[in-house]
């Protein structure tokens, strides 16, 4: 090491912790898993390595020909193409009338729409559960005072991916709204008294001001609920377990099932990287939109 | 200068007490030499830590560690044993299980200890748990509890239906299942947990079903199975159980409207704790017989495990478990029926009606197919069956598929 070199060494110092963990809990394991993702590792391979054989990227064309992955990946572009654009408008429309005023009224709403988000997702799963119910659920009551017949919520294939959906936008909410409520919060007064003496109507400010300065907001949302509801997991996980014929079945919990509950880890790691590509991909797509617009 | 070299002393520190953490809990499973670790799952793990204070007094130089493992999480938590050869000692099993395990080498053979302690012979055990201690001539397991299902059903509702005594045969059980389900719409004549595994296995052995896997058969498109998964699919076709998910069987059970189901042991005492009331008017039967009677041989086997530190120690403890008396009490504490047949000669046993049905059930049981891809071959044949009852798919295609996927399943 160079004296320079030794000299220079504070910045390193900093990000090193951050540098280490990042490595050897996240870097590390992806390796492994993409190694991993080549061979045919199982139970037994994990308990005696020399039974582990190579074999290329056999897993990855079983998967192209392996029907239950392709439904998998079609519920979660469902989930996806669904869920994020409900979950975006939802939340910052929220944030938008939250934004109007500050008495208590509207702090306790922020609580009442945040709360879902720090929920337990079994807590959630469990009433849920109970309103989902085709027979004695709170919605089918509902649905029966204005007579209509019992819906079975979680029991028909593209019902129960609507359900779930559903659900995941409730819980969903409340982290993009606090994010885009401090956005909000962040524009300075000076552009509202503009428009105004500019004789700018309400729909106009909107149009016109909040939301083009939303948008480094409103881009960080998108990227990280997209991401979010491509690994689309829990909700299906614990209220589901991919079911009615697969219907409900995500990337994610197909990997879960093939990893952990048959042992399968080579096939399991491929899945993930297949998952680990489009969600590059999605992402790179979001960054590509995002240089071609003009910057405020 | 001296500040920033702490900075980096800091630094060096904070991670490193980090990494310590870390290291020390996937370690904490290895104790000192006169500890036994145990792993058991669920309730009963709970109850295990209570109960292994005996085994503590007889052995005042022995301890144990029982940590409970919930059901749900203790598949994981074996995979991440095997992988990091980080295990307890003593390990409860499903019995579903031991094969896939053994095949990974994670438990230890036993065989050569069955002389020092008598309790480990396979003379001790139904006929049902003697094939779950086995993998390939090695013991690997000690049948630790049993159960297995039988018919529960509300003898007030039957009576009504005509019947004084309990469905004997496949032909009556129907009779009297669609005589129930013809009360009203709302009513049902029997219930079938389509998400149990073992249901389908069971009619098909009652059937005549068999597999062979010594030659990698599993015989699945034999007119013994498909003719029983006829049958099985046959109760949601026409309507008798109910197809979707519906109300929680205990609350049926109670209302009346799904008077008839199989089950364990463990439900006696949901029943006799959620529907009280129900007392008297229900009752259990051993399984409708078709050319057999069969019923599946679950339960829970204890396996050492392969690189246990205190093997002595694990096995006084598997002996002291699987002592007759010490299996009374612990039916006693935690309602969980003896695998030693032993036991079962016991008064305790034979008075009570409810028990003594399990006893006379337990003679005629077959475990899940002992091979490592069980678990996979049943969710198969669940997705499978689940395309024919909720999909409307043609049962014989789906047959022949499923068929071709487990048996590629079995080869590879």
């Amino acid at each position: 090491m160079n004296k320079n070199q030794f000299k220079n060494r504070h910045p390193y110092m900093f990000i090193a912790p951050a540098v280490i963990l990042l490595t050897v809990f996240s870097i590390i394991p992806i390796l492994i898993a993409f190694v991993i993702s080549f061979t045919d590792l199982n139970l037994k391979g994990l308990a005696d390595w020399s039974t582990i054989t190579f074999i290329g990227l056999e897993n990855y064309k079983e998967l192209l020909s392996d029907e239950t992955f392709l439904k998998s990946v079609y519920n979660t572009a469902f989930y996806v193409v669904i869920g994020v654009p409900l979950v975006i408008i939802s939340s910052l429309s929220i944030a938008l009338m939250l934004n109007y005023g500050s008495n208590w009224l509207f702090s306790t709403f922020r609580a009442v729409f945040y709360m879902p988000s720090i929920t337990n997702i079994i807590a959630v799963a469990v009433i849920w559960g109970y309103l989902y119910n085709t027979e004695y659920g709170l919605f089918n009551y509902l649905l029966s005072l204005l007579s209509v017949e019992n819906i079975p919520w979680l029991q028909e294939p593209t019902l129960a991916k609507l359900s779930l959906i559903i659900l995941a936008v409730w819980k969903g909410i409340g982290i993009n709204m606090i994010i885009f409520l401090a956005a909000l919060q962040g524009i300075p007064k000076s552009y509202y008294e503009a428009a105004r003496m500019d004789g700018a109507n309400r729909l106009q400010v909107l149009f016109h001001v909040t939301l083009p300065l939303l948008r480094y907001a409103t881009f960080f949302v998108t990227i990280t609920t997209l991401i979010g509801w491509m690994q689309f997991f829990e909700e299906p996980f614990v209220m589901t377990d991919g079911g009615p014929l697969n219907g409900t079945l995500s990337i994610a919990l197909f990997i879960y099932k093939e990893g952990f509950q048959f042992s399968e880890f080579g096939y399991a790691a491929a899945g993930s990287f297949v998952l680990f590509i489009m969600i590059i991909i999605v992402t790179l797509i979001q960054f590509k939109f995002r240089k071609s617009e003009t910057e405020y | 200068m001296v500040k920033k070299k702490l900075f980096g002393l800091m630094a060096i520190i904070v991670l490193s007490s980090v990494l310590v953490a870390c290291s020390e809990e996937s370690g904490s499973s290895d104790g000192d030499e006169n500890t036994i670790s145990v792993w058991a799952m669920g309730e009963k793990g709970k109850k295990l830590k209570k109960f292994s204070k005996k085994f503590e007094e007889e052995n005042p130089d022995l301890k144990v560690d029982v940590q409970a493992i919930p059901w749900d999480r203790a598949h994981d938590k074996l995979l991440t044993a095997v992988a990091s050869g980080n295990g307890p000692d003593v390990v409860q099993l499903g019995t579903t299980w031991v094969a896939e395990f053994a095949e990974a080498g994670a438990l230890m053979d036993l065989s050569e200890y069955v002389e020092d302690y008598p309790s480990f012979a396979k003379e001790n055990y139904f006929n049902g748990s003697v094939s779950t201690m086995k993998y390939d001539d090695q013991i690997v397991g000690i049948p630790w509890y049993v159960d297995t299902r039988v018919l529960y059903y509300r003898t007030d509702l039957l009576k009504e239906a005509g019947y004084e005594e309990p469905p004997k045969t496949w032909k009556e059980l129907k009779d009297a299942a669609s005589k129930l389900a013809d009360r009203g719409e709302e009513y049902y004549g029997l219930d079938i947990d389509r998400n149990d595994q073992i249901t389908p296995f069971i009619f098909a052995w009652q059937n005549g079903y068999k597999a062979n896997l010594e030659e990698n058969d599993l015989n699945f498109d034999s007119p013994e199975f498909k003719e029983a998964i006829k049958y099985y699919t046959s109760y949601f076709e026409e309507g008798i159980a109910q197809a979707q998910q519906g109300l929680d069987i205990v609350q049926a059970f109670k209302k009346g409207t799904k008077p008839m189901f199989f089950s364990g042991p463990w439900m006696i005492n949901i029943i006799n704790d959620q529907a009280p009331d129900l007392e008297g008017k229900w009752a259990t039967a051993v399984m409708p017989k078709k050319v057999t009677n069969t019923s599946s041989m679950g339960g829970a086997n204890l396996s050492v495990f392969h690189n246990s530190d205190n093997v002595d120690g694990a096995l006084k403890f598997i002996s002291f478990m699987t002592q007759v008396d010490t299996q009374i009490e612990w039916l006693k504490a935690s309602n969980t029926l003896p695998s030693r047949t032993e036991a079962w000669e016991k008064p305790i046993m034979k008075e009570d009606p409810m028990y003594a049905t399990f006893g006379k059930q337990l003679e005629h049981t077959k475990p899940g197919l002992p091979t490592p891809q069980f678990e996979r071959i049943a969710q198969e044949l669940l997705s499978t069956i689940e395309r024919i009852v909720v999909g409307g798919a043609d049962l014989e295609e789906e047959l022949k598929k499923f068929n071709k996927t487990a048996q590629n399943l079995l080869e590879e």
